[in-house]
């Protein structure tokens, strides 16, 4: 029995699972982490940092 | 090696998420011209700062045209001078340094913000906009009564600039 589970699971890994496995769920959620990165980094840096005033230039 | 379609997208977006901030620190550096404080001043003598050319008698003078120099001491517990006083539209470079212990030099509310050393002298320049007071803070605690540590910069249109210049009391 223990044998044919070593035997039979790493044909399965390397064969089946690529296509059907579809984490579109961990997709979404790292979708919408990215989104709320990217829009803190536009207002911390654009509107926050860059639009007060004396800008040190030098 | 087989790598999942969405793992691949992924990947990509966290590249382009990192191009992305470097992109923008490189616009900032490009574009609105952001600096650092710089180091590129000589060292001074924080006990002789009454011999010192530019400190001697803390000042705001005009060193081009629109352009400002405004030379600051901070000690336990005040800014010298104060008000810092300059004018609307122009380039003012601060020339900092301490007579005393560790300060800062936060103009609040923007990003005029250094360290101030004894015995350095911390220089960064800024464009002023239209005349509007702000408050000065000093960020480092510095003593007993650090809290009380404070000044203001004013900057004021020309025409009051050199009204204040002439009329003698321009610190």
């Amino acid at each position: 029995m223990g044998r044919n589970e070593t035997a039979h699971a790493p044909a399965e890994d390397v064969s089946g699972d690529t296509e059907e496995f579809d984490p579109i769920g961990t997709l979404t959620l790292i979708g919408i982490y990215f989104v709320i990165l990217v829009l803190s980094w536009v207002y911390i840096y654009y509107i926050e940092f860059l639009g007060r005033d004396l800008i040190v230039v030098g | 090696m087989h790598i999942h379609a969405y793992e691949k997208l992924w990947l990509a977006a966290s590249v382009l998420l990192i191009l992305f901030l470097l992109g923008s620190v490189t616009y900032g550096a490009v574009g609105p011209g952001i600096a650092m404080v710089s180091d590129s001043e000589q060292a001074i003598d924080p006990g002789a700062l009454d011999e010192d050319q530019r400190f001697s008698e803390p000042r705001v003078e005009q060193v081009g045209e629109n352009e400002y120099a405004a030379y600051v001491v901070a000690r336990q517990f005040r800014f010298q001078p104060d008000p810092i006083v300059v004018p609307e539209d122009s380039t003012v470079t601060f020339y900092v340094t301490s007579a005393d212990v560790i300060h800062g030099f936060e103009i609040a509310g923007t990003n005029a913000n250094t360290m101030v050393v004894p015995g350095e002298v911390s220089e960064i320049t800024v464009e002023t906009d239209d005349p509007a007071e702000y408050g000065l803070i000093c960020n480092e605690y510095c003593g007993l009564a650090h809290h009380g540590m404070e000044g203001k910069v004013n900057v004021v249109s020309q025409s009051e600039f050199e009204n204040r210049t002439n009329g003698g009391d321009g610190e």
